[in-house]
């Protein structure tokens, strides 16, 4: 019975944890529990849920990509700059072009210049900042009258905004890939043992190339829906947003070691991230108490996940 | 170090290329880089303007040193940005209260050094990942400073002899340079002739191996983190003199800035080995390409990518070594190019 508690524990971990909160909150003040409020949290969440989506795909093979917030800033410029001249369905799909490829960019440095992940994305986040910055020249691009872009952000469908649709989506369709694909089986593999898997045949490079270029669009369609809220795009959208987007994977209860992933706990994840900061707000507490608690849940979080395997008499023992 | 390896180091083109690369390379790269700015760029040969590029290595320079430490140790700290943003926070305010400046730099400093302890202890007691100790503080730490200042407003003081230390001079030296050239020698020489060094090498380049040889791996880790502090407190205290000013939303991106000059400088992110002239001669190498690029009147986003390619560029040239060398050697054996390959990954 203890066992099976602890296996529940360890998997449900983030979604207990998640509905205890927004029980909690829900006390604390009622509005929290509108349908508007909750599709509000959810539309927020959404946003780094998308980009730690892809994320997700690159720890799970035991590599990092700081370079997403960068992509998402390049790539939503070049398609809010494309709009007036090629269309909105046209830019969206090279929004996603310019992603992915930078994504291809990365993996390419890895395998065959052989640099670190880690190193390859920090430089690649420097350029592709550059460049997003050359691209538009520094200054704050608008779209004036041509609110079809909206269609990332603002319409609804079955009464749920399209960035909580997009993002279940892709949960859904990189779990599948994960847990049912030989892609995906190619991916836990060089997590878990790199030299394992590269003796054993698998196209190591080419999977690399794959998980890059997907981190690469997932970063790029975040970048789109942010600018298409707000209706603008500058060089300097989502700045600082890599280490939010890695907190929510580590959050979600993936490991960084590499080898497993868990698509729900990184939506969890954000949820969880979103609604906290949505409660603070609600409850009038200074915004900058946020950053705080985001910091405060992440390393409860894990400290209560790594607790499985945990023995508090080694502390004991140890200060005595 | 596999078996592989040794016999390869026998031949000596392979090894001793890397390491001469590891060692000296960017400190070369930089010489080279002064000498040609020198002659070629207009005014840089200007003292004033030279003293100023070295002034202004120093500040990502002494953060740099701490990390330099750890990363050999085979971690890092992400929080630095954070902790140098409260910390100088916190020695400013002091210093317009009491207007002591020896008690402005104990309070940076201590304040700095107390984050590091909290990480330490984060990652030694409570074993979580310091990738994810120093992110989630990298959140708290941030948060703290803007709780402390109420919401942003920066604290000021201009009294001479506290914004001397960052922009004056000795003996015709920029004081913060001074400051870096000795943070260096004196960690340098911690790392390579006492047993505190010698743990902090051993634990970088086998954790188990350390742990089972008898290292005190835990306080070493401890210590490493406190250290870490201690060198973004000095950072934080130059920082807050140059600007006569700190707010708690100091340098963001600080942490990615460091880490990349410390790698930059030949240091490896997989612990064990590691090159504080390295370091060193990297912060200035950053600070030179953006004072050259200022003269030239490039503008400020070349200069980021710049600085990305610079970064992606020395670190891919020993992956392009072993290439080429797996590439002819592959001709003679494969035994050999398997294991060329193998370590090639390991990097």
């Amino acid at each position: 019975m203890k066992n099976i508690l602890a296996k529940f524990w360890k998997s449900y971990s983030i979604g207990v944890v998640v509905v205890v909160v927004g029980i909690v909150l829900s006390f604390l003040t009622p509005r929290f529990i509108s349908l508007d409020n909750l599709l509000n949290v959810m539309t927020n969440a959404s946003l780094v849920a998308i980009m730690g989506l892809g994320m997700t795909l690159a720890i799970a093979s035991g590599n990092f990509d700081l370079s997403v917030g960068s992509t998402a800033a390049l790539a939503g410029c070049v398609s809010f700059s494309l709009v007036p001249s090629i269309g909105v369905t046209a830019s969206i799909a090279a929004g996603l072009v310019v992603g992915a490829v930078v994504g291809l960019i990365n993996g390419l440095i890895i395998t065959e210049l052989r640099v670190p992940a880690f190193i390859a994305t920090l430089g690649m986040m420097t350029i592709v900042r550059g460049a997003a910055l050359i691209y538009t020249d520094g200054k704050d691009l608008y779209l004036f009258g041509q609110t079809e872009y909206k269609v990332l952000s603002g319409t609804y469908l079955f009464g749920i905004p399209t960035p909580i649709l997009f993002a279940v989506g892709i949960s859904l369709l990189l779990g599948f890939i994960v847990s049912q694909t030989r892609f995906g089986r190619h991916i836990l593999a060089i997590g878990s043992n790199f030299l394992a898997a590269q003796r054993s045949g698998i196209p190591t490079s080419r999977v690399i190339w794959m998980i890059f270029s997907i981190v690469g669009a997932t970063a790029a369609l975040s970048g789109m829906i942010l600018s298409s809220q707000v209706l603008t795009a500058n060089g300097r959208l989502a700045t600082g947003i890599e280490l939010s987007a890695i907190a929510v994977v580590v959050l979600g209860g993936t490991a960084l070691s590499g080898g497993q992933s868990t698509m729900v706990g990184t939506l969890l994840g954000a949820l969880l991230i979103s609604m906290v900061n949505n409660g603070l707000n609600l409850l009038n507490v200074p915004i900058f108490y946020q950053e705080l608690t985001v910091g405060v849940l992440m390393l409860g979080a894990l400290a209560v996940n790594i607790g499985q395997g945990f023995d508090i008499r080694s502390i004991l023992r140890r200060q005595a | 170090m596999s078996v592989a390896e040794q016999t390869k180091s026998s031949s000596f083109e392979n090894l001793d290329w890397d390491v001469l690369w590891e060692r000296y390379g960017i400190a070369t790269v930089l010489l080279v880089g002064w000498i040609f700015a020198y002659f070629f760029v207009p005014k840089f040969s200007n003292p004033d303007n030279m003293l100023n590029v070295i002034r202004q290595s120093a500040f990502v320079g002494c953060a740099a040193v701490g990390m330099t430490v750890a990363i050999i140790s085979g971690t890092f700290d992400l929080s630095v940005g954070s902790t140098l943003a409260l910390s100088a926070y916190l020695g400013v305010m002091v210093v317009s209260k009491t207007e002591s400046v020896p008690l402005a730099m104990l309070t940076t400093i201590l304040a700095a050094m107390a984050v590091g302890a909290i990480n330490g202890f984060l990652v030694t007691r409570i074993k979580i990942p310091a990738f994810i100790t120093t992110l989630g503080m990298l959140y708290i730490v941030r948060g703290l400073s803007f709780i402390i200042s109420k919401g942003g407003e920066p604290v000021r003081y201009n009294g001479k002899a506290f914004t001397w230390w960052g922009n004056g001079s000795l003996f015709g030296i920029p004081t913060p340079f001074l400051v870096l050239i000795l943070s260096a020698l004196v960690t340098w020489f911690i790392l390579t002739r006492t047993a505190f060094g010698r743990y902090v090498f051993s634990i970088g380049t086998n954790n188990n191996a350390a742990k089972v040889a008898g290292v005190p791996v835990d306080s070493t880790t401890t210590w490493i983190f406190i250290v870490v502090g201690l060198f973004t407190g000095v950072s934080a205290f130059l920082i807050g003199s140059r600007l006569y000013s700190a707010g708690p939303g100091l340098e963001p991106g600080f942490e990615l800035n460091v880490i990349s000059a410390v790698v930059l400088g030949g240091t490896r992110l997989a612990g064990g080995r590691g090159s504080m002239l390295g370091t060193v001669a990297a912060c200035i190498l950053y600070a030179t390409m953006g004072n050259i690029l200022n003269l030239l009147h490039a503008d400020a986003f070349v200069q980021r990518v710049a600085v990305g390619l610079v970064l992606l560029l020395a670190l891919s040239i020993e992956g392009i070594r072993q290439r080429l060398f797996e590439r002819a050697s592959r001709q003679i054996s494969t035994v050999d190019s398997e294991a060329n390959s193998e370590d090639g990954k390991e990097v």
